[in-house]
């Protein structure tokens, strides 16, 4: 027999005459609870029930044939489901819905219904067949799973303002401090410029003008790392060739040359201020000395990245300086002090002429 | 050898004016006027012509930087703005109309080459030096000197 044929079973099944049929009496016997209703009878009345269903609803068979199936709705149906089956009924469509239905001692069950038309060879809606199940276990475990899960979600979402309040005094916070840094570090500049403007002896106006670049080259560093949308990590690359830029440039030294070969290179912002005041010390040093008297030279600036470690090379081609007042100077003791901090290594090389000082120092990892 | 500029000053913090005011005219350029809010800049006279303004953006009687940047856009439409603060982040996309930021902490080096860069585009534009990294450009004054 076709599938499309299907409906000839149904239609052998006439509830006057269905005890001797073997469709009819696997129906009555199944432990599927299922029902028949006939649109044709005003109210679309139950005209057949099996034993599976007398035994689901509490009801005898009595009870259920002559009603509409509506009788096992109670107040705690969902009024949209029952609309859902109105529509199929109306319509002459299958509906497949989980109810909550009333058995005759009051108690509810959760029934997994569905009803499907059965039609007439001229497409006329004959019977209504209707099976259902009680799934009030899968039902209420889904429910307990929902309610939990409803409280779960509240919970991490309370949490989670929680710690996104916290975050934000945090960052608030952090930026007051940042802000009173960078004021602070404006302010100290300020001073110690207008205090020099005041000195006359120029060789303690040497020695403030030393200190206000040294200040000025951790003013740098603190801006560019505020600036970076990575605070972890610090170009040392990109600083150095501004700083020689910035140094040669405010000199007013339109006579030294720059060689400027440098490219972003990232070591880590704890050693940011002791790498940037060691350039800083090595940049004005060749300015100064190598260039002293208005002798005219070339400065080069070079940076290199090697796989795990960076290299900055700084060359002038001054008269160069003795070792002997090189390690007595306060910007030597500067370098050689602060490299060992930031595991960094400064080399001194006579290049003759001139002097190449060589700072090499781990980088950091770079991240995806 | 480039000529001397007129500077406004509007910096409510006295220190970092007085240093500016300094750099300034050590560099060869005039201080016009200072001021420390909004309400000073509109107490100039009208017929002042700044070429450039060093303006921050936290000024005192709670007036802002932007303020006073489009009163001085109204008043005096040729002249450079540069705001000087620590909060370059507040500072819109088209920087309000201004030209250009100077970002504290500022150094010497940083602010006397910007002031150079600026005083040579300013009368001979555009700049024959290279813009320092411590001044950045606002899309008007890359539209202005191309």
């Amino acid at each position: 027999m076709r599938q499309r044929d299907d409906w000839h079973l149904t239609d052998v099944l006439e509830y006057e005459h269905g005890r001797g049929d073997p469709f009819a009496a696997a129906v009555r016997a199944t432990r599927m609870p299922m029902v028949i209703t006939d649109p044709a009878q005003p109210d679309n009345p139950i005209v057949f029930c099996n034993v599976a269903f007398q035994r689901l609803t509490g009801y005898d068979r009595e009870e259920i044939i002559g009603r509409n199936c509506r009788f096992l709705q109670g107040p705690d149906t969902d009024p949209a489901k029952i609309a859902e089956i109105r529509e199929a009924v109306r319509d002459g469509h299958a509906v497949d819905v989980d109810l909550l239905n009333y058995r005759k001692d009051g108690t509810t069950f959760w029934n997994a219904l569905y009803l499907s038309p059965v039609r007439d060879a001229d497409g006329v809606v004959r019977f209504f067949f209707a099976s259902q199940f009680d799934v009030t276990e899968r039902v209420e475990a889904q429910n307990i799973i929902n309610d939990q899960k409803l409280l779960v979600e509240r919970e991490v979402e309370r949490r989670t303002a929680d710690l996104r309040a916290a975050l934000e005094a945090k960052t608030l916070l952090l930026h007051e401090v940042d802000h009173r840094v960078k004021n602070n570090l404006t302010m100290i500049g300020s001073l110690l410029r207008l205090q020099v403007r005041t000195i006359d002896d120029p060789s303690i106006a040497a020695k403030l003008d030393s200190m206000l670049e040294r200040v000025d080259a951790l003013a740098v560093v603190h801006r560019q790392l505020y600036q970076s949308s990575d605070i972890a990590r610090f170009d040392i690359g990109s600083f150095a060739e501004n700083l020689i830029s910035d140094v040669v440039g405010s000199s007013g030294r339109g006579d030294i040359d720059l060689d400027i070969k440098a490219q972003p290179l990232f070591v880590d912002a704890a050693n940011a201020s002791a790498l940037g005041l060691i350039l800083n010390e090595i940049l004005t040093n060749a300015v100064k000395h190598a260039f002293a008297d208005g002798r005219s030279g070339s400065l080069s600036l070079l940076v290199e990245g090697e796989e795990d470690h960076g290299i900055i090379k700084i060359c002038d081609d001054g008269p160069g300086m003795p070792s002997s007042q090189r390690s007595r100077s306060i910007g030597t003791s500067l370098i050689t002090r602060l490299a060992r901090q930031a595991n960094a290594e400064a080399t001194w090389r006579d290049a003759k002429p001139g002097t190449c000082v060589t700072i090499t120092f781990p980088k950091t990892e770079m991240r995806s | 050898m480039t000529r001397t500029m007129d500077v406004l000053v509007v910096e409510d913090e006295m220190l970092l004016a007085m240093d500016i005011e300094a750099m300034i005219e050590d560099s060869g350029h005039r201080v016009l006027a200072e001021a420390a809010s909004l309400q000073d800049v509109q107490a100039l006279p009208d017929d002042l012509n700044p070429q450039l303004a060093f303006v921050d953006l936290h000024l005192a009687h709670n007036s802002t930087g932007f303020e006073v940047c489009s009163y001085i856009r109204q008043h005096w439409p040729d002249t450079l703005i540069i705001f000087v603060t620590a909060n370059v982040s507040k500072i819109p996309a088209d920087f309000s109309g201004a030209h250009g930021v100077i970002a504290k902490p500022f150094s010497h080096a940083g602010v006397v080459n910007a002031i150079k860069y600026l005083a040579d585009g300013a009368f001979d534009p555009p700049p024959s030096i290279p813009r320092p990294a411590s001044l950045v450009a606002s899309p008007h004054l890359k539209t202005r000197w191309g």
